[in-house]
């Protein structure tokens, strides 16, 4: 048995899937939820092969859900957006299913990830274009908690190996990503890459000091300091217009 | 500017040193007419040419960057006249220079000043006349392409508004709510069927600007929370509370139908749980005040997020009441209220 979770706000849209769904005795839905917080919990829990995502939903997106899960099962997005097919972030999806969708298109959905799923590999993504739309707040995880942070609130990100930390007022958040997908998705106007491993919010910075020979100290709201580069020194004063 | 009128055309090259050639043909013949020696009148003859097609061209760049309007419309006589007595002045001042051994010729040249200036004159004016007309014209022809474009702007921004309206996401996602009805139950899909016709019907009315009464307004209303209740049936509750005495005033089309459309974004779509949106009408004084109260998530937009989508609102309420106090927005306890005031004509 295939363990499936199917993710709408929309019950008869839940509704519509299982009853595709029970032409394949080979599935077995084990949750039904109805936004994101609930399909998070589902997800840790029954560690479903396949999900069955909404995008647009209250709180947090299904891009964002994805972006929580360590390693996100096969994904079949549903929406009644066309503009996510050529605006999605860079999240992963075997396909994309565009309501409402008849039997026959679902069946070729199936078809897609039986195919993958036989051949035992990791699904084969399709690519999304980079989404244009500047992101204005990062979804994250504390524990089994989802945490939704406005990117205006962020004093800076460090990189943390595989993750970055997020400074807030509030306390540090890891999220697994890299610098250079957190970079292309701030606005380049407020946040500026200012060394290898650190991005600031513009608007927090207070100071900037010298500190060795060709290299500078930031200084933050908070109080707290961050290393300039060389290279991060002429990009700060190119947005900061110095 | 006929200049730059004539110049763009093909045929328009050859009018200037056309115009030259049979005015320096009509004067040479003329002046040899007048009993001038062939020399003089050819030397002359091409001067009063030169002269008079500088006198075309300073025209020209006085107009292109001058047209004189009612006010000082008497430049348009007096400046042609005063250039072309310039113009007179100065070829006989040359002309005297260059023959001034030949006493028959000055002589000649002395009686002709007059005749010229008037000559000239005229012709200045009427070519200063023509420009202003071809420049007037081509002022009209660039006024009426501009009013052209604005149509096609404003066509366009209606399209989009239409498209706004149509809400694509809601439409689809309400055939999708179909679809999953019509087997499982197919009473109720009818019944979506029938209530999403007949509000795609309403969206496709109120284009017009008439006013429409605030009972179809309702009506149309509580269609879309019944589409939306089919779609999220377990979580919508909605509280319509309307004074009798309100339901037959007329307001205008697109102002409340949006206030609705915004407390469903913010309250169904962006928060969790059972959403309760009220919406209440009563009269006030001189005015009807509408008020429509939504939840939010204050984390999650923030009280101006909420308020960005009615600004649109505010821009009509200008236009047709030429106010702008009559739109109210507070947020509290995460609360989102709305409030419209339309003032009671008659």
């Amino acid at each position: 048995m295939i363990k499936t979770i199917i993710v709408d706000d929309e019950p008869l849209a839940t509704g519509l899937v299982s009853e595709f769904l029970r032409s394949y005795p080979q599935f077995e839905v084990v949750a039904i939820c109805h936004d994101g917080f609930e399909a998070l919990k589902a997800i840790q829990l029954f560690q479903p092969e396949l999900l069955f995502l909404d995008i647009q939903m209250p709180k947090i997106t299904g891009f964002e859900l994805l972006e929580l899960l360590d390693s996100p099962p096969a994904v079949l997005f549903t929406t009644a957006f066309d503009q996510y097919a050529v605006q999605a972030f860079d999240a992963k999806g075997l396909d994309y299913l565009v309501k409402p969708f008849s039997e026959a298109r679902f069946a070729q959905a199936i078809a897609r990830f039986l195919s993958q799923h036989k051949a035992k590999e990791l699904p084969e993504s399709v690519d999304y274009p980079v989404s244009e739309e500047r992101s204005k707040r990062i979804v994250v995880r504390v524990k089994n908690e989802i945490k939704i942070i406005q990117t205006q609130e962020v004093s800076f990100f460090e990189a943390e190996d595989d993750y970055i930390s997020i400074h807030t007022q509030e306390g540090k958040f890891l999220k697994k990503m890299t610098m250079k997908q957190l970079e292309e998705s701030l606005d380049p106007d407020k946040f500026a890459r200012v060394h290898r491993s650190f991005l600031v919010n513009l608007q927090q910075v207070s100071g900037l000091e010298p500190y060795e020979k060709e290299s500078y100290l930031l200084r933050l709201r908070s109080g707290q300091k961050i290393p300039v580069s060389k290279s991060g020194y002429a990009r700060l004063r190119q947005v900061l217009g110095l | 500017m006929y200049l730059t009128a004539f110049s763009s055309s093909s045929f328009g090259k050859w009018i200037l040193p056309g115009i030259g050639c049979i005015w320096f043909l009509g004067a040479y013949f003329l002046l040899l007419h007048q009993g001038m020696g062939e020399e003089p009148a050819l030397v002359d003859a091409f001067f009063f040419t030169l002269f008079f097609l500088g006198g075309v061209l300073l025209l020209d760049r006085v107009f292109r960057h001058y047209t004189p309007n009612r006010k000082n419309g008497f430049l348009l006589v007096i400046f042609p006249l005063l250039l072309s007595g310039g113009l007179v002045w100065g070829h006989a001042q040359l002309l005297d220079w260059w023959f001034a051994e030949e006493s028959d010729y000055l002589e000649l040249l002395e009686s002709s000043f007059l005749y010229r200036w008037i000559f000239l004159g005229v012709v200045i004016q009427l070519l200063a006349v023509l420009a202003v007309v071809i420049s007037k014209l081509a002022g009209q022809e660039e006024l009426s392409r501009r009013e052209g474009q604005l149509l096609q702007l404003s066509k366009d921004a209606e399209l989009a508004q239409l498209r706004q309206q149509l809400q694509p996401h809601f439409l689809f996602n309400s055939l999708n709510s179909i679809h999953a009805l019509v087997l499982a139950s197919p009473q109720r899909a009818r019944e979506m069927v029938l209530l999403l016709s007949d509000f795609l019907r309403g969206t496709l009315r109120s284009e017009g600007q008439s006013w429409i009464s605030l009972s179809d307004e309702l009506k149309y209303l509580s269609m879309y929370f019944d589409i939306e209740r089919v779609r999220f049936g377990h979580r919508l509750l909605v509280e319509m509370e309307v004074a009798l005495e309100v339901e037959s005033l007329k307001i205008p089309p697109l102002l409340v139908q949006p206030l609705v459309e915004n407390a469903i974004k913010y309250g169904l779509y962006g928060t969790l749980g059972e959403v309760k949106i009220r919406v209440s009408c009563q009269k006030e004084e001189n005015y009807l005040l509408i008020t429509v109260q939504n939840p939010f998530d204050p984390q999650d937009s923030g009280p101006e997020g909420i308020g960005f989508g009615l600004s649109s609102i505010e821009r009509r309420l200008f236009l047709i009441f030429g106010r702008t106090d009559l739109l109210f927005k507070s947020a509290e306890n995460n609360l989102f209220q709305v409030q419209l005031k339309l003032p009671l004509t008659a």
